[in-house]
């Protein structure tokens, strides 16, 4: 596997190496795309900003001389808006999961080059033709280790719904996304059977959880600071807003046994600017050494597996890839078809008085 | 219009063509979109489920409720500025409009300090016996009153002022001197001529309250749920972009509705 990287690595120079001194020829014809002054790329913002420029913009705009503009959030209503008006502004985006297949269907998004980003080291199932996998993260559950001392915290969903033995106020995100799956789990379905979600079954059991959960969610970063306030003893969260606490000090530990695996995504809009440079952004990004950078910065390792022989054994017990065994994968293609259906039940299930 | 109206009305022309490019050939654009199926199916499931409705019920519900308060806290504090000396204005005026000028967002956040079980409120009260439990002030619907409260009190504020400040001294000078005592004069005096100003006041808090969503998300812990979170949804999560514009159309037209009711009521009351 080394000599491959080899390789890819040797290609990267040759190509560099021949924009230098402006080789031309068909093999190298790639390398002669003129240099734009600036690529946009489009992310979720916060802490995620600094981590990606840190791991991959500071070496980009080294290497190429081509600055990275940055813009948040990310929203998929303005990508189909931008790509509908002909106004692509951004060269690179961030977009969740699920949002990312809608996308390809909707034929918002241009196809990776698989000469310019090498995913050969990725796992074969998120070597997808529209959509660069870019980290793993995974929704689980956050508590005090105060109130839950020695490990005596709620180890699955059962026991998350378990108020008896596990007393306190919960909090979990305002959405159907994890939710509908911790409850199906919590009342019995195994992890590899939860779809097609059964939704009466999901939100049967969610009805026993509702009372006692005290704040619904909106934002990825309530749940850490609703912990840290000690508003609430546990909550649902994404794990890197926990990693994040917790590498300060804060009295929170993770659970991650049954937790909800989901992998980040980046696409490239259809008719970005610089569809070439944004390949390169994304070949950049797919690079193991920067992803084990990204990965100690926030607790989401990246999906070229070699990356994690490059993270501190210190960080290693807060990435979820750890752990992937305990978790499930949310499925996005189920969540795709079926997401507005759920939402509009969530929504009416919310309203509804406990 | 005659032709000295359009005399006069010439200067506006840049202002209305903006306002034409910019404003409402954008909204119609997006209304556009509610009929773009060729029916109004669009307008039936905006107005025919009960999730919506519930949604729009509680919206106009929090919505006179934000007014109603910002309307008890606000006059008084409108007329207080409007009479007190230049001095203790400017500290009034300080006060109203430092918030307007910081983000809603980071207010909305200071308030989560603030409210919290382990906020700086209820370890005050915890601290001094005056509870035993800390209060329930965050995640629920207090919370997401006191925090558009906040917001919104200036827009209240500012109008009630402006109304004062235009009443004419001489005949509140003329009523103390036939005898009128303070209740008498604030009666009949200084509210029917500030009615303006309420109405004013009222309208653009009322409207302004119908468009609130990071707010009630984020201080109401899910449980309160306005129109706008689920125009939100529309547009950016489903991309159900119909819909979404349906649902705006049909909070549009309240707002119109609201309006006009409201003035044809504030011109009837104000006839002397």
């Amino acid at each position: 596997m080394n000599i491959r990287n080899l390789r890819r690595r040797e290609a990267i120079s040759l190509l560099g190496g021949a924009a230098a001194i402006g080789v031309s020829g068909n093999a190298f014809a790639q390398a002669e795309l003129p240099k734009p002054a600036q690529i946009v790329v489009n992310h979720s913002g916060g802490s995620m900003g600094t981590a990606m420029r840190k791991a991959f913009f500071a070496g980009f705009e080294k290497k190429y001389g081509i600055r990275v503009v940055e813009t948040s959030p990310a929203d998929f209503g303005k990508l189909r808006a931008m790509v509908d008006s002909g106004n692509v502004e951004w060269d690179v985006t961030e977009i969740g999961g699920q949002d990312a297949i809608r996308a390809t269907k909707m034929g918002l998004v241009e196809k990776i080059d698989d000469k310019i980003v090498d995913r050969s080291k990725y796992p074969e199932n998120v070597r997808t033709p529209f959509v660069f996998a870019s980290s793993v993260y995974t929704t689980i559950i956050g508590y005090r280790t105060d109130v839950f001392k020695g490990g005596t915290q709620p180890k699955s969903w059962a026991d998350w719904w378990d108020v008896k033995k596990f007393p306190g106020a919960r909090s979990m995100r305002n959405h159907p996304v994890d939710n509908l799956e911790f409850a199906l789990i919590a009342d019995g379905v195994p992890m590899d059977k939860l779809y097609s979600v059964d939704f009466d079954r999901a939100f049967k059991k969610l009805d026993q959880i509702k009372p006692h959960v005290n704040v619904w969610w909106t934002t990825g970063q309530q749940p850490a600071q609703l912990l840290l306030d000690k508003e609430v003893v546990l909550a649902t969260g994404w794990n890197g807003r926990f990693y994040d606490i917790i590498k300060k000090g804060a009295p929170v530990e993770i659970e991650w046994n049954q937790g909800a695996l989901k992998q980040g995504s980046f696409v490239i809009p259809k008719g970005a600017k610089n569809v070439y440079w944004a390949n390169k952004m994304l070949a950049e990004m797919s690079v193991p050494q920067q992803q084990a950078i990204y990965a100690t910065e926030l607790g989401y390792p990246g999906l070229n597996l070699e990356s994690l022989n490059f993270v501190d054994a210190k960080v290693k017990p807060y990435l979820p890839t750890q752990y992937i065994d305990k978790q499930f994968w949310i499925d996005d293609s189920w969540w795709a078809e079926n997401g507005n259906k759920a939402l509009e039940l969530w929504n009416a299930w919310m309203l509804k008085k406990a | 219009m005659s032709s000295s109206g359009w005399a006069k009305a010439w200067p506006a022309l840049p202002a209305l063509v903006l306002l034409f490019a910019f404003f409402l050939y954008p909204l119609l654009r997006m209304l556009s979109f509610s009929v773009e199926t060729g029916n109004l199916d669009w307008y039936a499931k905006a107005l025919g489920e009960g999730l919506y409705l519930q949604v729009f019920w509680n919206t106009f519900q929090i919505a006179l409720i934000v007014t109603g308060v910002c309307l008890l806290l606000g006059y008084p504090l409108g007329f207080l500025i409007a009479t007190t000396t230049p001095g203790w204005a400017t500290l009034g005026f300080i006060f109203v409009l430092l918030p307007l000028w910081t983000s809603v967002l980071v207010r909305t956040y200071a308030w989560m300090v603030l409210l919290g079980r382990n906020g700086v409120f209820n370890r005050l009260l915890l601290d001094a016996g005056i509870v035993s439990d800390p209060l329930p002030l965050l995640h629920n619907f207090t919370g997401v009153l006191i925090g558009m409260v906040h917001v919104l009190l200036p827009y209240m504020v500012l109008p009630v002022y402006g109304a004062v400040r235009r009443v004419d001294p001489a005949i509140v000078a003329a009523a103390a001197g036939l005898g009128a005592s303070n209740v008498r004069i604030f009666w009949r005096i200084y509210l029917p001529l500030t009615l303006n100003g309420i109405f004013a006041g009222s309208v653009i808090v009322f409207v302004l309250s119908l468009g609130f969503f990071i707010t009630p998300a984020l201080l109401g812990g899910g449980r309160v749920m306005m129109i706008a979170v689920l125009i939100e949804q529309e547009v950016r999560q489903t991309l159900n972009w119909p819909f979404a514009a349906a649902l705006s159309a049909v909070l549009l037209a309240f707002t119109f509705a609201v309006y006009a009711l409201a003035q044809r009521f504030t011109r009837v009351e104000a006839q002397p």
